[in-house]
């Protein structure tokens, strides 16, 4: 046998008997992050493509959801903040080494950039806006020149600010569950299925429908083959992440897993998605839905899972 | 710090002199006391140890500190600023050992070797009441130190090494 017991009665809130430091606003500032960059990056790629033909109506309406989206979840993530009033010092300092840094600033450059381009658009939805003030049209008119430089700034930010969300977790060795390199990808992935979900559900063309639905599945698929991935590393490492691996094959934490994050977030999406390329008689909206929830799903799973993993030593 | 796990009798004097001494708020501990028990009945084998901040050399919550609140001083000690501190909880999931918490004013508190007392030329608070004398405090990178005699002279563990973060506090066996 192996105990070890706390003797001088230590019970820290929060952290004794498990840590649970970080609440339901990390998965969803997470996954509002995810979504945001996810839609990003396809808006980004849909400028590069386009060439300066017209955009659809999924493009215009999807760069509406990145701002409020930040905005949430900044706020989810402010909730979560024990001493809110000194969060200005995220900004005082540049620490490399530290992912939630790298993040902070990511989203400080990326957060007014989705605002000035929602903002770009109302005139593109609504053609009889009037910004008033020849300053905001001055700003709009350099915004709208130089869009195409714009994009690809957008583009680094957002895979940066998808594969963060990963990486903030991976950087913790104390958590088994969490320490791998695995989650950057895995979370990246989920971001980009996040925004092409939106996208598929803005859209009101066939032929985009199918490019983001394939799309989609790839993404699907490749989620897949990370999970795959993460568990035969798991299972392939020390105690510590064989337990890790054994919360979802076994443990507290497999039905959320498996029934949340794996067949209702990922397999039902891909079958109802190949069905719908064969005979599109259905609504994709209920699939985006589906995805965007298999997405916070995922992230409220490994949050909170991965709290519960530890060295016991 | 080097602990002697066979003299520890695991009393909590320590952890009553660390609240007292750091006013540290009703509910909460820097420092604990840990009672293991290994082997198969009846070889059954019990180790009492105080536990605390190991104030690692490769100290993972120093490293995903987004604003450097956390930071290593002279001597090796792992400290944190509490106004630079926004209470983003990353140290504390980082820390393998759990040393840490989030103070009811919000920032994250933990042993600081009671550093305030070192630079007065006393010992740490949970050093200076162990009635066994089962800690020793000192400098490890004086060989002529007790800490540094002690770990020639005697086996000793790191808690959780497999973590990878050199920790400074020394069980000995």
């Amino acid at each position: 046998m192996k105990e070890e017991l706390f003797v001088s009665g230590r019970n820290l809130p929060n952290i004794d008997p498990q840590l649970h430091v970080w609440h339901w606003p990390i998965p969803v500032y997470l996954f509002l992050g995810g979504l945001s960059a996810g839609i990003l990056f396809f808006a980004a790629l849909y400028v590069i493509k386009n060439k300066g033909k017209d955009l659809p109506d999924s493009y215009k309406k999807a760069l509406f959801v990145p701002p409020v989206a930040l905005v949430l979840g900044l706020i989810a993530l402010l909730f979560d903040l024990t001493h809110l009033f000194y969060s200005w010092r995220l900004f005082t300092t540049i620490r490399l080494e530290s992912p939630m840094s790298w993040g902070a600033w990511t989203l400080l450059t990326i957060t007014p950039l989705a605002f000035l381009w929602a903002a770009s658009n109302i005139k593109l939805l609504f053609p009889q806006w009037d910004w008033k003030y020849d300053w905001i049209k001055a700003i709009f008119k350099f915004w709208n020149e130089n869009l195409k430089y714009i994009v690809w700034l957008v583009i680094l930010l957002s895979v940066i600010l998808g594969i963060y969300t990963g990486i903030l977790l991976s950087a913790f060795n104390a958590r088994p569950l969490w320490n791998t390199s695995i989650l950057g990808p895995l979370f990246l992935s989920s971001a980009l299925s996040g925004g092409a979900a939106v996208l598929i559900f803005f859209s009101n063309n066939e032929e985009e429908k199918k490019i983001f639905v394939k799309l989609s599945m790839l993404l699907i698929v490749i989620e897949g083959f990370l999970f795959t991935h993460m568990f035969m590393g798991f299972l392939a490492s020390n105690q510590v992440q064989l337990e890790a691996a054994e919360m979802f094959l076994g443990g507290d934490y497999t039905i959320h897993f498996w029934i949340f994050d794996v067949i209702v977030g990922l397999i039902i999406p891909l079958v109802l998605e190949l069905i719908w390329l064969r005979k599109q008689n259905f609504s994709l909206k209920i699939v985006a839905l589906l995805l965007l929830f298999g997405g916070i799903m995922m992230r409220f799973t490994m949050v909170h899972a991965g709290q519960a993993a530890r060295y016991l030593y | 710090m080097v602990i002697d796990t066979l003299k520890c009798v695991g009393c909590s004097d320590c952890v009553v002199a660390c609240q007292t001494e750091n006013n540290v708020p009703i509910g909460y501990c820097r420092d604990w006391v840990v009672e293991a028990v290994n082997g198969t009945y009846p070889q059954l084998e019990l180790e009492i140890r105080t536990e605390r901040c190991n104030h690692c050399e490769n100290s993972p919550c120093v490293r995903c500190c987004p604003t450097g609140a956390s930071h290593i001083v002279e001597g090796g000690v792992v400290l944190v600023t509490h106004d630079e501190c926004i209470g983003c909880g990353a140290c504390i999931e980082s820390c393998p050992y759990d040393a840490r918490y989030q103070h009811p004013e919000g920032y994250v508190d933990k042993c600081t070797f009671c550093l305030h007392r070192v630079k007065d030329g006393l010992l740490p608070a949970c050093v200076s009441v162990c009635p066994t004398r089962c800690m020793y405090f000192g400098d490890l990178e004086d060989p002529n130190s007790e800490v540094s005699k002690l770990l020639k002279k005697r086996d000793y563990k790191t808690l959780a090494p497999e973590a990878g973060t050199n920790p400074h506090i020394f069980y000995l066996i």
